[in-house]
């Protein structure tokens, strides 16, 4: 059966090649994704939100998203802010970490202040995370308690990026004018497998279940519902 | 040639040839060819600094893509920049297959042999490009 993606926050790094703060973002945010919080995070490069396609700009619109940055230009907020959402939250290494430029190493190779930084960063991001899934932590082990995590338990997977496995999407007409809306294809697979027909309790459903990955006005609901209800009855016809 | 030829690697972060891509483009710009290149950060790109895309305009760059959706040589076309070389790290792996690297915040040392490798390709094609300039 397919799986709606689950939540988690998206973190992005400015990876600033020029200066040392730079590779602080990039190697703080290894630390969350590959031994913080593995589970709770993933990651795209920022640069895809203009190369890429529309499943990769609508990243921070699917995730809550951290945004870090190594000098004030702030890159990566930004750009995210311009391609794909507002990030829910905006570090920048400096700010937050008072830190000399010169006495972090390069930007090629840190030194030992440099990566006490970055843990440092790293440290900030993760309690950010757990913030934003409203997770709370056992002290003593180091794990989320179990009453704080997320329903279903995402799969094990290597702290890798999202490039070029963008959250699908769908374009549908609501009330005279083009939608594009987020997780769809994957919505109807789900609903699809679990065997609901198109049905009037089937649209209360879809309508939920689109709502928990798109803002929906309360004002055009009903047109959301009757649109994602013929697209679903479509799909299914096309899918016997 | 009087402009310098702009390095610019992808932002990899979510894999090993991410990484390698920026460990050649700095092997590049610090070690190898200093005088003749200059270092391009794509973030300031990815934003439409206009300094950056200044910098960019008439000068040749080669960009180094860790994957194949080509991040660096996408954004500097779109910058309106010249993109002499686009390299992919794969291709040059596959001219050094014992050298499979692993590591992204740290890369082994196959990973920094690739690294190296990669940076001394793209001293050659640096060098072709100074020398066509220079005949021009």
């Amino acid at each position: 059966m397919p799986e709606l993606p689950k939540k988690k926050v998206g973190i992005i790094a400015c990876s600033g090649e020029e200066i040392a703060e730079g590779t602080v973002t990039r190697l703080a945010v290894r630390q969350v994704l590959e031994s913080l919080r593995p589970e709770q995070t993933v990651t795209i490069c920022l640069p895809l939100f203009l190369a890429g396609g529309e499943g990769d700009r609508v990243f921070a619109r699917f995730h809550p998203t951290i945004a870090v940055d190594g000098c004030e230009k702030r890159c990566a907020a930004r750009g995210t802010e311009m391609y794909s959402g507002k990030p829910a939250l905006s570090i920048v290494v400096g700010d937050s970490v008072p830190a000399d430029s010169a006495g972090l190493g390069s930007a090629r190779r840190l030194n030992e202040a440099g990566m006490q930084v970055v843990r440092e960063v790293a440290d900030q991001i993760a309690r950010h995370v757990d913030h934003l899934l409203d997770l709370q932590w056992d002290r003593r082990s180091g794990q989320p308690l179990a009453s704080s995590l997320p329903q279903a338990e995402s799969r094990t997977r290597q702290a890798a990026c999202s490039c070029g496995f963008g959250v699908p999407v769908q374009t549908l007409q609501v009330a005279g004018r083009e939608v594009t809306l987020i997780a769809l294809p994957l919505i109807f697979a789900q609903f699809r497998e679990a065997g609901k027909l198109p049905s009037d309790s089937t649209k209360t459903e879809l309508l939920q279940a689109v709502k928990t990955y798109n803002p929906v006005p309360s004002e055009e609901e009903a047109a959301y519902a009757q649109a994602v209800m013929q697209e679903y009855a479509a799909f299914c016809r096309g899918s016997n | 040639m009087k402009e310098k030829v702009l390095i610019v690697p992808c932002s990899g972060i979510g894999k090993s040839f991410g990484t390698v891509a920026r460990a050649g483009a700095y092997a590049v710009t610090e070690d190898l060819c200093p005088e003749k290149t200059k270092l391009v950060p794509l973030a300031l790109l990815v934003l439409g600094e206009d300094e950056t895309r200044h910098v960019l305009s008439g000068a040749q760059a080669i960009t180094i893509d860790g994957c194949k959706l080509a991040c660096a040589a996408k954004v500097v076309a779109e910058s309106g920049g010249t993109v002499a070389h686009g390299l992919q790290v794969l291709d040059v792996y596959r001219r050094h297959r014992d050298l499979k690297p692993s590591g992204i915040a740290e890369l082994d040392e196959n990973g920094h042999k690739l690294a190296q490798a990669l940076a001394e390709e793209v001293k050659g094609l640096v060098e072709n490009l100074t020398e066509e300039g220079s005949h021009a």
